[in-house]
């Protein structure tokens, strides 16, 4: 009997999370010309669509490299950070820990509202501005994962580097990276994946002629109506993250993924 | 050059970069925030350099802005209640699969957890709108007669939360319970406690610590999730995340900052109530 009901909740909750996704991705696919269920009949109308709207590919476009420039400079910084945290115990290192992992929690909505009041008083720039804060909200999923893989990590294979004469940067680039670049790679995709999807820093970030494909999504929604373009667009995203997903799980293995 | 030198200011070279980032880009923007909280609106400038109280005691003297509050806390405190009431099975359901299977359970919490939160509200518009899958199924079957809205209502904004917090409370917990000795419930048994007797008295208070921290994430996000509750809610139902968002719509900026900052105190005092409760330092690093 609990085991039904265990069973059964189960099932619940696999609805509730994948049903809303499975649901857009089915109406992207519809020939209707607007939103109904059952879809009329299958077609690819609204992703061509999709690309023949300039705001929409553009917004695709930006997302894209604005993720990848975003999980590279996450990745960097958060390599450094994991460095300094996984070799050091001390109060400092322990600060400095808290502080990289703070974005996670922190409600990006008021970090985006704080860095755009800073921006307009520095008359930062819009796409400088949104790199930064994709850094800054993308460093806790890289640093993490950089860090499990350093505190795994035999740090005698690097003193015996260091003891047959490679330098302190020399050892770590070619005996630490060599066996810790499933974490950094993992970070990086991890990094990736949140900043092509993220939306409340970028909420007020963006500017004219520069926003990133979710916020696209978003005005679409709330002033065009609802259009099935917009389920094309989501149903892209999460191709997006699925072939990533699939990419990480090539590379690094599934169980590097949802050790977090 | 002295060897242990040189090492120290390598380690702070290291160090420097992600300080520096977080400080100019976290901290100090923060700090400016909290700042202007306390200055007075300009219809000018972003703000006039006159210290007053006005952004918040307008805020608290204001019923509409208790409304919103109540209302938040009751959205928040719903979800909170079903996420741990749909989670924790599900989790404990992961946690004794095989490992393999645990991982396939996980991967897929994964996705959704990856996927744009304006997509997955889009999911529940397409669900519950005039012409979505619910009102579709209805009418189509003859419980209902005519389309009917189910968005812009308590409910759709509670639903499209839990579902967008859901996984996170999942992942929270999985990891909490399978890292649970086995020992711990062996013994109990052994001892002649029932099965649910030992869940009670062994597994759930070992799981506190993973409960404590999945709830803190759950609050955090939901009371910030704007998007998902601006797309469900409509215009007819918002919270105070939306009041933050509409303040600066109308360039008000002390006004949204003291909103924000509001808001972080709510979930403050939330997080600490989550302590209280769940008590997860009994059992902290005992586990």
């Amino acid at each position: 009997m609990s085991a039904f009901i265990l069973r059964l909740v189960v099932g619940i909750v696999l609805a509730l999370v994948i049903g809303p996704i499975l649901v857009v991705i089915i109406a992207a696919f519809s020939s209707g010309e607007s939103l109904s269920f059952p879809p009329p009949g299958f077609s690819l109308r609204w992703f061509i669509e999709f690309f023949s709207i300039a705001q929409m590919r553009n917004a695709f476009m930006l997302s894209i490299v604005l993720a990848i420039a975003s999980a590279c400079g996450a990745a960097a910084v958060g390599l450094l950070g994991a460095i300094y945290v996984s070799r050091n115990r001390n109060a400092f290192s322990v600060m400095l820990q808290m502080l990289i992992m703070a974005p996670l929690v922190f409600p990006a909505l008021i970090l985006g509202l704080a860095l755009l009041l800073l921006y307009k008083t520095v008359n930062m720039s819009v796409l400088p501005g949104l790199f930064i804060a994709h850094v800054v909200v993308c460093l806790p999923y890289a640093f993490r994962s950089v860090l499990t893989s350093l505190q795994s990590f035999d740090t005698t294979l690097e003193e015996a580097g260091q003891s047959l004469g490679a330098g302190p940067v020399r050892s770590f680039l070619l005996i630490t990276m060599p066996i810790i670049w499933p974490g950094v790679l993992s970070g990086w995709l991890f990094a990736f994946v949140v900043s092509f999807g993220e939306l409340n820093t970028a909420l007020f970030l963006t500017g004219p002629g520069i926003v990133t494909l979710p916020i696209e999504i978003f005005s679409y929604l709330q002033f065009q109506g609802n259009q099935l373009v917009v389920a094309a667009a989501s149903a892209l995203q999460v191709l997006i993250i699925l072939i990533v997903l699939f990419l990480a799980e090539r590379l690094v293995g599934a169980r590097q993924i949802v050790q977090r | 050059m002295n060897p242990s030198l040189s090492r120290n200011s390598l380690a702070w070279a290291v160090a420097l970069p992600p300080l520096i980032i977080l400080a100019l880009f976290f901290v100090v923007p923060l700090g400016y925030l909290l700042f202007i909280s306390f200055m007075t609106n300009s219809a000018t400038s972003l703000f006039d350099v006159q210290p007053t109280l006005a952004n918040y005691t307008e805020i608290f003297s204001d019923s509409f802005y208790w409304l919103i509050i109540q209302r938040t806390l009751l959205s928040t405190a719903v979800v909170l209640i079903l996420c741990l009431l749909l989670g924790y099975p599900a989790a404990f359901y992961a946690a004794h699969l095989s490992p393999r299977g645990r991982l396939i359970m996980l991967m897929i919490m994964m996705v959704p957890l990856m996927v744009s939160n304006v997509v997955r509200a889009y999911g529940w518009f397409a669900i519950l709108g005039r012409r979505g899958v619910l009102s579709g199924t209805l009418t189509g079957t003859g419980i209902i007669e005519r389309p009917v809205q189910y968005l812009y209502s308590f409910e759709a904004v509670t639903l499209g939360l839990l579902t967008i917090l859901l996984p996170f409370m999942v992942v929270s917990l999985t990891n909490s319970l399978a890292t649970i000795d086995k020992h711990y419930t062996e013994a109990a048994h052994s001892l002649g406690a029932g099965p649910w007797r030992t869940f009670l008295r062994v597994t759930l208070p070992l799981s506190s610590p993973g409960i404590a921290s999945g709830l803190m994430l759950v609050t955090f996000l939901a009371l910030s999730a704007y998007v998902s509750i601006a797309l469900l809610g409509g215009p007819r139902y918002k919270l105070l995340v939306s009041m933050v968002f509409d303040s600066v719509s109308t360039f008000r900026w002390p006004r949204a900052a003291a909103l924000s900052f509001v808001l972080l105190l709510i979930a403050f005092i939330i997080a600490i109530v989550i302590q209280l409760v769940v008590r997860p330092q009994r059992v902290q690093g005992k586990a």
